[in-house]
């Protein structure tokens, strides 16, 4: 988007995504969602309705001057702008991400801060960049002082968390979770991989990429917000089946515990709905190992099929009455 | 739903109790989470008995997130980390128990609009997590109540359900300062008006807990002599109606806590295994924090008295 | 995803362009203190500033290579931190007393149009944009200007937080672009009086700035469009006057690559801290990339940094001049 020529090619693209239910009672129409997302009074917020509501805000400026977190130790210092965004999909679930690319190197000194206002969402080291522990060390997470992604995307959707749009009154309690992504290039010649998905422990997934040069982080960010949004899906609906305590608890409550489900997520299955069309392919690795569709369909499966069963019984009362 | 425990002055239990009542929610079924806000002196940690508590409390504690200094604060999962042999198994059909520890060294600090904000951000983000949220707060009119009375009067969380719990022990002088602490001159009630709070919404959502009441009737003095049985009988009754010219009579009480020796002596959760295995503890106290966990939400007990 | 059959209108974001001079060129500014010191005051101002003004049209034509550059020029005065007398009373004297020096205003605009133009909140959208210079150390933490409400250049002394920490003694706030020493400047971008925002002075000025370097849009579309005069007379209350008036119909357009502002000394301090806003300013991408284009296929290409594009020729005030005024 940007034509100002940039110094050195982009070599690395990570961000973290944090991904939870909107805190409101109903969900949000597409006016309700722009407004929700009007981060910047001038500036408009993409909102598609096809093949599902989906609303997308500008991006907005952090301004960063500290070191990056490396797997290895090493000591990078880097200045420039993360650029964050935030998603509403279906005017349910609100996704807030930060991201940044990287150049390869970068001269030792700090330059006028105008240079890095007008090359948005880059953050340039001081000297040399270590990809590959830059990128590990973001997966991993920054020590204190080092460059905090999770602060940014949370700030964000603090931020938005207070808008008066928002009743905090739920339909169900839910979990966050957070997704943090690495994108190095792609050797010469080769095209976009899903190199690796791990889900770790307490909400947290990592996602390893590599894409080639032309790729935009944007790209990167909006393919990243699909799956953390997908993952959450399964994350949230598992964790509802599991507190349902189906076969243990009562027909009945079951059923109640599992009627948000149905109101509320079981429409927003639709990998690839908005991901950029040179990248929706690497969603295949997914669906053969360890195969998110496949579970999705089981888990709404068991769902219907167990509200199906409690309207047996009021089937038949029903018929007895009359 | 949040629940803010408050006390008029250290040593009521407040900490212990209110610990106990997100275990019971816990094992209910609820997700809790338990947050220490006690600064200055946390003891959650060892309440739940989670010495990695301690470790995150050096600096990633609720006082450095609100702060600024953290940009999350620890959580600890209890019944995965805790060191408490009964704890350690988690009961199928409980919920999540989560512990946000204080920090060791940090002291009582002024409410600035960052540290407000932030608080609000925490509270907001654990509500659409949490069935309940339990705020354990600093003794007396502190920092920590000013910054909670301020977070519950804005905007943003006027779609959070607040309840209040005003510990105290069932002494002379705790009566007269839970009342204090309560109806004062800069008392909560004042002090949330002050900050815009409606006073008879305010009113509505706090009560009384009476903590380490000794029952005359209870098999504990079943030995004391009937000059000394009668001498409790008629302080007991003392007591009440000095809690009802107070203001804090039997209306606005939520329920009562018998005098424990492992509640006062040992400071941590009360198990089923230590009321039936080992019973060092007295079935009341179960029972008691049992039905004070329920009138928790039971809308019953929160009416306009 | 320009290659696929369908589209949504409302899932593209675009940039309108707006047309553009070489250089805008602003004759001054008026305030309540320079009206009411009579029009001899006026007169005085715009006698120093004709000398200036051709230095700055041979210095645009040099830049161009010596063709005939497009400036264009404009009048701003205040009608927003203090109303006083009526655009019908003002703005005749204002082109008399040009007039008399020889100079044509071709766009005259009013300062509150910079808060709010035609129901579109210029101010706020603007206020969006700040993205501070993160002094080293910023690792994602630091609070966003819209909390504060001040704009500096470097880290402020830090404040004593926790009643019970050791107290440290006096520390020096720092400039993060200092070279050896701190030139430290912080910035009120506004005030607050019975939750009613009034803008500063400088952050008003750095949006007039954006608006005449041709960078201001809103969801796209070009504001504060000039309204062409019509010849008649001017009305008696300042909310009926167009925020930006093109009082002649054959001026080159009022945004341009560069500007330049003519102005007494004593606003040196107020336009130090324009540049400083400007500086942490993230300016419409859209806006920057179609100046950048046109400019270098002109062969004015402009600077990256959008503060300096601006410049200033501060001369100095004829005795007995009001000294600081409302700014």
């Amino acid at each position: 988007m940007r034509v100002l020529a940039l110094s050195a090619p982009l070599v690395l693209a990570c961000g973290e995504v944090r991904t939870c239910l909107l805190p409101s009672f109903q969900a949000l129409d597409g006016r309700a969602a722009a407004q929700l997302l009007r981060l910047r009074a001038d500036e408009l917020v993409r909102v598609s309705e096809r093949p599902n509501l989906y609303a997308l805000s500008p991006d907005v400026l952090t301004g960063v001057d500290c070191r990056l977190p490396t797997s290895n130790g090493t000591k990078v210092r880097a200045v420039g702008t993360v650029a964050a965004r935030a998603a509403l999909t279906e005017g349910r679930v609100l996704q807030a991400t930060a991201y940044f690319s990287a150049p390869a190197g970068g001269p030792d000194t700090r330059r006028p801060w105008g240079h890095y206002l007008v090359r948005p969402g880059l953050v340039e080291p001081f000297g040399k960049l270590p990809e590959q522990a830059t990128a590990e060390g973001v997966l991993r997470g920054g020590g204190r002082g080092e460059l905090d992604l999770g602060m940014i995307s949370e700030g964000l959707l603090a931020q938005l968390l207070r808008h008066p749009l928002l009743d905090h009154k739920a339909p169900f309690k839910s979990r966050r979770t957070h997704l943090r992504w690495a994108a190095r290039r792609a050797p010469e010649g080769e095209g976009p991989s899903l190199e690796r998905f791990t889900l770790a422990e307490n909400g947290l997934r990592t996602v390893s990429l590599r894409l080639p040069e032309n790729t935009p982080a944007a790209a990167a960010a909006g393919l990243c917000e699909d799956l953390a949004l997908h993952d959450w899906l399964l994350t949230t609906v598992v964790h509802m089946l599991d507190n349902s305590r189906l076969g243990a608890a009562d027909g009945p409550s079951a059923v109640l515990a599992l009627r948000p489900a149905v109101d509320h997520l079981l429409h927003l299955w639709m990998p690839r709905a908005h991901v950029d069309h040179t990248l929706g392919h690497l969603w295949d690795v997914l669906e053969r190992e360890p195969g998110f569709t496949r579970q999705w369909q089981t888990l709404v499966q068991r769902i219907r099929d167990q509200l199906a069963v409690q309207a047996v019984p009021l089937l038949h009362k029903a018929l007895s009455t009359r | 739903m949040l629940v803010f425990a408050a006390s008029d002055k250290g040593g009521t239990g407040r900490s212990v109790t209110s610990a106990n009542l997100a275990y019971h929610r816990a094992l209910a079924g609820d997700d809790v989470c338990y947050l220490d806000f006690d600064f200055g002196s946390p003891t959650a940690a060892a309440v739940f008995d989670v010495p990695d508590a301690r470790q995150a409390a050096e600096d990633r504690g609720l006082h450095s997130y609100l702060i600024g200094e953290a940009a999350e604060p620890a959580r600890i999962d209890v019944w995965s980390d805790t060191e408490h042999r009964v704890l350690r198994t988690r009961p199928p059909g409980s919920g999540r128990l989560v512990l946000m520890p204080g920090d060791v060294s940090g002291g009582e600090f002024a409410t600035t609009d960052d540290n407000l904000r932030r608080c609000v951000d925490l509270l907001l983000r654990l509500n659409s997590e949490f069935d309940l949220i339990i705020v354990d707060l600093s003794a007396g009119r502190s920092y920590a109540v000013d910054m909670v009375l301020e977070a519950t009067s804005l905007r943003e969380m006027s779609g959070v359900e607040a309840r209040w719990l005003v510990f105290h022990r069932w002494t002379r002088q705790h009566v007269a300062a839970a009342a204090s602490l309560v109806f004062g001159k800069r008392g909560i009630v004042a002090g949330g008006v002050a900050r815009g709070h409606d006073e008879e919404a305010l009113r509505n959502v706090i009560r009384f807990v009476r903590a380490a009441v000794p029952d005359p009737e209870s098999a504990l003095w079943s030995q004391v002599s009937p000059t000394q049985s009668a001498w409790m009988r008629e302080c007991d009754r003392d007591l009440k109606q000095l809690a009802s010219t107070q203001g804090i009579g039997y209306s606005l009480v939520l329920g009562s806590v018998p005098l424990e020796p492992v509640l006062q002596w040992r400071e941590q959760l009360i198990t089923d295994e230590d009321v039936l295995d080992s019973q060092i503890a007295n079935r009341e106290t179960w029972d008691a924090l049992s039905e004070l966990a329920g009138r928790l939400t039971d809308d019953k007990f929160w009416e306009q008295p | 995803m320009t290659d696929s059959v369908f589209r949504e209108t409302t899932a593209e974001p675009r940039t309108q362009s707006v047309p553009l001079a070489h250089l805008s060129l602003e004759l001054g500014h008026l305030y309540m203190e320079d009206f009411e010191a009579g029009p001899e005051r006026l007169r005085e101002h715009f006698a120093e500033v004709r000398i200036w003004v051709d230095a700055a049209r041979a210095s645009a034509a040099r830049r161009i290579g010596g063709k005939r550059p497009r400036i264009s020029t404009c009048f701003l005065i205040d009608d927003y931190f203090r109303r006083f007398s009526t655009p019908a009373e003002l703005v005749p004297m204002v082109l008399e007393e040009a007039e008399r020096a020889g100079l044509v205003i071709d766009y005259l605009a009013r300062e509150s149009g910079c808060a709010v133009a035609d129901k579109t909140e210029l101010a706020e959208a603007v206020m969006h944009r700040l993205v501070e210079s993160p002094p080293p150390g910023s690792y994602g933490s630091r609070p966003p200007v819209s909390q504060t409400g001040w704009l500096a250049n470097g880290q402020r002394t830090p404040a004593t937080r926790t009643a019970m920490a050791e107290t440290t003694g006096w520390q020096p706030p720092q400039e993060t672009a200092a070279r050896n020493h701190s030139v430290f400047m912080d910035v009120e971008l506004w005030s607050e009086k019975d939750k009613q925002r009034l803008w500063s002075c400088p952050f008003l000025a750095a949006v007039w700035q954006l608006a005449r370097l041709g960078l201001l849009r809103h969801l796209g579309e070009p504001v504060l469009i000039p309204r062409l005069w019509n010849g008649g007379d001017f009305p008696y209350d300042w909310d009926q006057l167009p925020p930006l008036l093109q009082l002649n119909a054959s001026a080159a357009p009022f945004s341009a690559y560069r500007t330049c502002t003519l102005m007494a000394n004593r606003f040196l301090p107020v336009e130090d801290a324009v540049r400083l806003i400007l500086d942490q300013i993230d300016v419409d991408s859209g806006a920057l990339r179609q100046v950048a284009e046109r400019s270098a296929r002109e062969g004015a290409a402009v600077p990256a940094a959008v503060a300096q594009r601006a410049t200033y020729v501060f001369y100095e005030e004829s005795a007995g001049a009001f000294s600081y005024g409302e700014t």
